[in-house]
């Protein structure tokens, strides 16, 4: 979004990551126990299975100022649940599309799919996640007040 | 949509035996208006009328005010009047199984647009004085004490039926009228969505902020919306779980929009109800549109059309990849 004023640039970066208890949590705690070092941007809500994401999360998350909004769940076909992760995936496409048609940057919200046993690859991810959202810079969250604003007519 | 009244009387009168009640309109309080109208009895029918301001959505009624799901005991149906955006609300209510097809007897009524208030009263300005108005082919005529003018049609209707891709109801038992052509190609580009989308990242952010910040939450918007059926549960009110606050900032009102469009993902059927109703004249259903033509793009669906179809966010397929 817009102007990024000094003192919100210096303050503290935070990612809200939610995590599917199945996999990526574990996925996660993979990649602490062997060691793997991870930014400490991300702040973790563990979810039963991505099924239980309700874009309206992510939406909330952002509205309220996080920085970035990482969903991550079991890979296609390996569901605990079985199919969770295939209604998730439909709703969280849609709304990463539609982000931007509001005005909201899609780039602060991704969604992936990381197993129990891919610690490596959890380090990747949340590495690679941290890094954009550093780029973008803290969100400056909505105006309050709009003073003037772009006309549009469609017919 | 031009006038149809007289043959939609005459065709109310021959079936009303086999009906419990007809959902209708009847004049409203100013030649600008007209009212959602129940028939229930034979002396009602002479009150019913079918124009171009026949704009409510009447499948509303059937989903949030009676049991059109269960067979009346004596085997009469419901009947309802529906312009072609109203037959694909009515259509994605029997998909939901809010209604079923048995129970209602569907008057499908071809449809070349309802007029938009705001832009008759930019037409004409003193609305006061209008006696009459009623589309005529391509022009509007409106009829007010110093004398009759006409307007072209598209000046005056409202901006969802200038986009209408489904003039003629998708279903319907009877057709009162002949069937009209549609203004959009079924894939065509939604100009509107189109409009919004050529503006940057951050001016598109202004112009919602814009809107959206003239919302004084009364909800008209939601109670219009015939697919906005979860009444009391609905999360707007609801303090368990607590979604949005009472807080009269950004936040909340952003948060409000986007839980209506998103709830309605997949399902919305542009009938553009919650712009009509909108006080503030905030382009409510434009937020919906982009979600419609994404799901159009991403799974080729549209809702509302088949009746048999269960709504894509509602189900999945695991054979897709690549989203
Ligand atoms: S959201 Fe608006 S346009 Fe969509 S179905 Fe509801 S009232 Fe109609
Ligand atoms: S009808 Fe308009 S003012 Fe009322 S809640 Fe909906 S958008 Fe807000
Ligand atoms: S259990 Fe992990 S995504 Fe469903």
């Amino acid at each position: 979004m817009s102007s990024k004023s000094d003192a919100k640039q210096e303050r503290e970066i935070k990612i809200v990551g939610f995590l599917c208890n199945w996999c990526s949590y574990g996925g996660a705690d993979t990649a602490g126990v062997c060691r793997f070092r991870q930014p400490t941007d991300l702040r973790i809500i563990r979810i039963p299975c991505t099924g239980r994401i309700d874009p309206l999360m992510i939406v909330k998350s952002l509205i309220q100022g996080a920085d970035g909004v990482l969903v991550s769940g079991c890979h296609p076909n390996d569901c605990h649940y079985a199919v969770g992760n295939f209604y998730a995936r439909r709703r969280m496409e849609v709304l990463k599309r539609f982000l931007p048609y509001m005005g909201f940057q899609s780039d602060r919200f991704r969604y992936t799919w990381v197993s129990a046993s891919e610690g490596q690859i959890w380090q990747q991810v949340v590495t690679d996640f941290s890094e954009t959202i550093h780029r973008l810079g803290p969100n400056p969250g909505l105006h309050q007040t709009v003073d003037s604003a772009p006309a549009v007519s469609w017919f | 949509m031009d006038d149809k009244t007289n043959a939609l009387r005459e065709h109310v009168k021959g079936i009303f035996s086999n009906l419990e009640l007809v959902l209708g309109w009847e004049p409203g309080y100013d030649p600008l208006h007209t009212r959602p109208f129940y028939v229930r009895t034979e002396s009602d029918i002479d009150r019913l009328t079918a124009n171009c301001l026949s704009f409510q959505n009447l499948t509303r009624y059937l989903a949030k005010s009676m049991n059109a799901v269960d067979p009346a005991a004596d085997g009469r149906k419901i009947g309802v009047c529906v312009k072609g955006c109203d037959s694909r609300s009515l259509v994605a209510l029997i998909q939901e199984k809010f209604v079923s097809r048995d129970r209602v007897y569907v008057i499908g009524l071809p449809c070349r647009g309802t007029l938009d208030a705001r832009r008759i009263r930019a037409l004409v300005p003193d609305p006061a004085r209008i006696r009459s108005v009623n589309a005529e082919g391509d022009e509007l005529v409106v009829e007010t004490d110093r004398g009759i003018s006409r307007f072209a049609l598209d000046r005056a209707i409202a901006r969802k039926c200038l986009q209408c891709r489904y003039p003629n109801p998708v279903i319907h038992d009877v057709l009162i009228g002949d069937p009209v052509t549609p203004r959009l190609k079924i894939d065509a580009e939604n100009p509107s969505v189109a409009a919004v989308e050529a503006l940057s990242l951050e001016d598109r952010l202004l112009f919602w902020e814009n809107q959206l910040d003239r919302c004084i939450r009364c909800f008209a918007c939601r109670n219009a919306c015939p697919l906005c059926v979860c009444q009391n549960h609905c999360i707007m009110e609801t303090r368990m779980p607590k979604w949005i606050t009472q807080y009269r900032n950004m936040n909340e009102k952003f948060m409000f929009h986007m839980i209506h469009a998103l709830h309605l993902a997949g399902r919305c059927t542009e009938c553009g109800e919650c712009e009509r109703v909108c006080p503030v004249g905030i382009p409510v259903a434009l937020i919906k549109e982009k979600i419609n033509a994404i799901i159009y793009e991403m799974l080729d669906y549209e809702s509302g059309i088949d009746p048999e179809a269960v709504p894509p966010l509602l189900t999945f397929s695991p054979k897709e990849t690549g989203i």
